[in-house]
C-alpha cells in the first residue's frame, strides 16, 4: 500500500540537514521553499538558512536566487552546504554546475529519495570522513540533531572515555568541521541508526552488556586505558537497577511492552526490559529497516499501524514518541523516540552509556508505578 | 527568522500553502485530509500539528493520509496514487475528504481536481494548495476556508456572531477566543460558529446564520468579502487590538447588532485602568523591542501601552518581548505587560 496514514518519520532532506548542522563551521542552506525550511528548523533547533524559492524561480530557474543566498553568506566564515529539496531536484537544473564558482558542499537529498537516515548518510558521505593516523583517541558516532538524546549521549560517552583516560577523537556529527577529515582510528557508537562508518568500530554503548564488551575492546587497543573505573561504576549501578526492579516485581507483574522507535534504541529498550524486569516484549515496531532481533518485530511507519498494534497486543507499557503517547490511552508510556513533544526537556538525558540505562529503567519504573496508582 | 539573515522580500517567508490549509481542514471532525505528495510533506505537517495540539492540551491526532509519492510516481505521474488513496479512504465511515496537493505535484502536472471529480461515494473537497507554488501559508488558510464555506447554504439569520479564521497554530488561540467571547458576552452576543475550529460537517451548515462575522485579522479580508457575498453577512476585519482598539471593537460589534454598548465600554475602561495600575512599578523605565518577526500592529499596541504607563521607548532601554501577533483585547495587554515586567526585573 503506497499511501501512509500520518507518516511518523521525517524525510531525507531533514536527515541531511541534521547531519550537516551538527558540525561547527558549516552554514546549511535548504534550497527550496519556506515550507521545507521551517520543519527542520523547528525540529533540529539549529540555525539553518534557506533560499525560500518562489513560483517564478521554479518556472524560470533558481540559479540567481541560489547564488544570491550563497553570496550573502560568503562572509560568514563558514563552509556553505546546500541541501536540495523535492522541487529543485526535479526541475532538471544542474545545481552542481551552478555552484562551481563557489567552495560549496552540495547534498542532493530531496524528501522523496528516502527517510531521515538516508539523508544523514548521504550528507556524511559527501563530507567524506577520513582517519588521520596522527589523531589519537576514539571517535564517538551516532550523534544526530534529530535525536533528542544525542547531546546527552555524547556527554555521557565523553565522561566514560574520560574516566578510562582515553581521549575523544571526532564526534560524528557534533564537532568542528575540520575534524571530519582527521578522525581517530577507532570509533564507539551511541546510536547504530546513525553510524558514521569512520574508523574501526569497537562497539556500541547501549546497555551494560554492550558497554562492557566495547570497553574491553577499548582496553585491547589502548593498553594504557583504565577501564576499571568504568567497570566498577557499571557493577555498582547494575546492582542498584536490579534492586529497584526486584522491588517493583515484588508488587507488580512484569510489563507487557510494545516498543516503537529506530532499530537501535528499540532493541536496547527491549533487551533492557527483558533483562531487568522479565518483561514480555509483545512487539518491536521499527521506524527504519529492522536488523536481526530476538523479538517479534517489523517496520512501522504510520500511525494507523501503531494504533492497530496497540489495540491487538493490549500492552501495559508503550515506548515510543509522542505520537505513540497520543494513542496509548491510559497505558504506561516512556518517550524514547523523536519527536517527544508536549513536555519541557532542558537537561541532556542520554540513552547511551551507564547513565542512559539508569535513566531509561528509572523512567519505565516510574511510568509503570504511576499507572498502577 | 533570526536564523536567516537574508529577507529580500516578505513573500519568501510566507510559509507553505499546504500547512495553512491543513491548519483549517484538520479542525473538521469526521473528515480525512489526503495530502497528495511525498510522505515527508505529510510527516512535517503532521508533526507540526501534533506539537501545536499538545501545546494547546489537545491529544487528538489529525487524520492525514499521504499518497506517498515515490521517485517513480514523480517520473510517471502521481494521479494513480491519488486515485488509489481516494478509493481506500472512501471506504471509511466519514463525512468528507479534503484533498490537498503539494508543490511537487504541481510541478509534475497532476490534475488533482479532475481525479477528485471522479469520486462521488463520499464528498470530496479539493482545496487549491500547491506548497509554495500555491502562494503562502495565509493563502492556504484562505483557500481552505473558502472551499469549505462553499459547502454551506444560506440560512435564516439569528442574533449571533461567527468567529472566522482563528489562527489554529497560535499558542494562545483558545485564550484569544476566550477574550473575544468575554467582550461579546458583555454585549449579550453569543457565538454561532468558530469557523473553523473544532467543528463537524453538520456545524458548518450554520455558517450563514450569523448576523456578523468577526475575522481573526485583516489577512482574511477576502474571506470576509466572500462570506458577505455568499451569505449577506457583514464583517469586522480583526480581533480587538490595543486599548483604544478594544473599546472600538465593542462599539463596532454593538453597531452591528444595533445594541447599546455604553455600560460595556465603561466597564472595559475601568478594567483597563485597573490593569495599567497593576504595572505602576515599571513606570518611568526605558524599554526597547525585539520586533523582527512581530506583526506591525503589535509594535503600535506596544507604543500605545507604553505611553499609558509612562514607560519610555529608547534604543538603549531594556529589551522586552513583543508578541508575534498583536495582543488580543485587554487581557492580551495584561499578559504582555507581565512579560515586560519579567524582562525589566530580570
Amino acid at each position: 500500500m503506497p499511501e501512509c496514514e500520518n507518516p511518523l518519520w521525517p524525510c531525507a532532506m531533514t536527515g541531511a540537514a541534521a547531519c550537516l548542522a551538527g558540525f561547527e563551521g558549516i552554514a546549511v542552506v535548504i534550497h527550496g521553499s519556506s515550507g521545507c525550511y521551517y520543519y527542520p528548523t523547528t525540529l533540529l533547533h539549529a540555525p539553518l538558512h534557506g533560499t525560500f524559492i518562489l513560483e517564478n524561480e521554479a518556472i524560470f530557474g533558481s540559479e540567481h536566487r541560489l547564488r544570491e543566498v550563497i553570496e550573502g553568506l560568503s562572509g560568514c566564515g563558514k563552509k556553505i552546504a546546500v541541501v536540495t529539496t523535492c522541487v529543485p531536484a526535479i526541475l532538471g537544473e544542474d545545481i552542481r554546475s551552478m555552484l562551481e564558482d563557489y567552495d560549496v558542499i552540495l547534498v542532493d537529498s530531496p524528501g522523496f529519495s528516502g527517510d531521515v537516515e538516508a539523508g544523514y548518510k548521504k550528507a556524511l558521505s559527501v563530507l567524506a570522513p577520513a582517519v588521520d593516523p596522527a589523531t589519537g583517541g576514539i571517535n564517538i558516532d551516532g550523534a544526530c540533531l534529530f535525536d533528542p538524546f544525542s547531546c546527552g549521549n555524547v556527554r555521557e560517552i565523553m565522561r566514560l572515555l574520560g574516566n578510562a583516560s582515553v581521549p575523544v577523537g571526532t564526534v560524528f556529527c557534533a564537532d568542528a568541521l575540520g575534524n571530519v577529515g582527521h578522525a581517530a582510528r577507532y570509533t564507539v557508537g551511541t546510536n547504530g541508526d546513525f553510524s558514521s562508518g569512520a574508523g574501526e568500530f569497537l562497539g556500541g554503548t547501549l546497555g551494560f552488556e554492550e558497554i562492557s564488551k566495547t570497553f574491553r575492546r577499548v582496553a585491547s587497543v589502548f593498553p594504557e586505558a583504565d577501564i576499571i573505573s568504568v567497570e566498577t561504576e557499571m557493577q555498582r549501578e547494575d546492582e542498584r537497577i536490579i534492586k529497584a526492579c526486584d522491588k517493583f516485581l515484588r508488587r507488580f507483574d512484569p510489563p507487557h511492552a510494545v516498543i516503537f522507535g529506530g532499530f537501535s534504541y528499540a532493541t536496547f529498550a527491549a533487551r533492557t526490559l527483558k533483562h531487568y524486569l522479565d518483561a514480555d516484549i509483545l512487539y518491536v515496531g521499527t521506524r527504519n529497516e529492522p536488523g536481526t532481533s530476538p523479538f517479534p518485530s517489523g517496520i512501522v511507519q504510520g500511525l494507523s499501524l501503531v494504533r492497530e498494534l496497540i489495540r491487538h497486543h493490549d500492552p501495559s507499557l508503550v515506548i515510543g514518541s509522542s505520537f505513540e503517547r497520543s494513542v496509548a490511552a491510559n497505558r504506561a508510556f516512556v518517550g524514547l523516540t523523536p519527536p517527544i513533544r508536549g513536555m519541557v526537556k532542558l537537561s541532556p538525558h542520554p540513552v547511551a552509556g551507564i547513565t542512559g540505562t539508569l535513566s531509561f529503567v528509572e523512567n519505565v519504573l516510574n511510568a509503570c508505578m504511576d499507572r498502577k496508582k | 527568522m533570526t536564523s536567516n539573515p537574508l529577507p529580500l522580500n516578505l513573500s519568501r517567508f510566507g510559509g507553505c500553502t499546504l500547512t495553512g490549509a491543513l491548519s483549517v481542514t484538520t479542525q473538521v471532525k469526521d473528515t480525512v485530509t489526503i495530502v497528495h505528495g511525498p510522505k515527508g510533506c505529510t510527516h512535517h505537517n503532521f508533526s507540526l500539528l501534533h506539537a501545536t495540539g499538545l501545546d494547546n492540551d489537545r491529544v487528538t491526532i489529525p487524520d492525514l493520509i499521504s499518497t506517498g509519492l515515490s521517485e517513480s510516481d514523480i517520473i510517471f505521474g502521481g494521479e494513480g496514487a491519488l486515485e488509489r488513496t481516494l478509493d481506500a479512504v472512501a471506504e471509511r465511515h466519514i463525512g468528507g475528504i479534503f484533498v490537498l496537493s503539494t508543490c511537487i505535484v504541481e510541478t509534475i502536472g497532476d490534475d488533482v481536481a479532475a481525479v477528485c471529480r471522479r469520486h462521488s461515494k463520499v464528498p470530496v473537497i479539493p482545496v487549491p494548495t500547491a506548497g509554495f507554488l500555491g502562494g503562502t501559508f495565509q493563502n492556504g488558510v484562505n483557500n481552505a476556508l473558502n472551499a469549505i464555506a462553499d459547502t454551506a447554504e444560506p440560512c435564516i439569520k439569528i442574533p449571533c456572531a461567527n468567529i472566522i479564521g482563528e489562527k489554529n497554530l497560535e499558542y494562545e488561540v483558545d485564550e484569544n477566543y476566550a477574550e473575544v467571547t468575554r467582550l461579546l458576552t458583555a454585549l449579550g452576543v453569543p457565538v454561532n460558529l468558530r469557523f473553523l475550529r473544532d467543528c463537524s460537517i453538520a456545524d458548518i451548515s450554520r455558517l450563514g446564520a450569523a448576523r456578523l462575522n468577526i475575522l481573526r485579522d485583516d489577512d482574511l479580508w477576502t474571506v470576509g468579502e466572500r462570506l458577505q457575498q455568499r451569505f449577506g453577512t457583514p464583517f469586522i476585519s480583526s480581533y480587538p487590538v490595543g486599548l483604544a482598539g478594544t473599546i472600538g471593537f465593542l462599539e463596532a460589534v454593538a453597531g452591528g447588532f444595533g445594541v447599546k454598548c455604553t455600560q460595556a465600554v465603561r466597564e472595559e475602561k475601568v478594567l483597563q485602568e485597573e490593569i495599567l495600575c497593576e504595572f505602576e512599578d515599571i513606570s518611568g523605565t526605558s524599554i526597547t523591542f525585539d520586533h523582527q518577526s512581530s506583526a506591525p500592529d503589535a509594535f503600535r499596541v506596544a507604543c500605545e501601552v507604553a505611553g499609558r504607563i509612562a514607560v519610555t521607548i529608547d534604543g538603549d532601554g531594556c529589551m522586552v518581548p513583543l508578541p508575534l501577533s498583536s495582543p488580543v483585547g485587554t487581557t492580551g495587554i495584561r499578559r504582555m505587560l507581565h512579560r515586560w515586567r519579567r524582562a525589566i526585573h530580570a
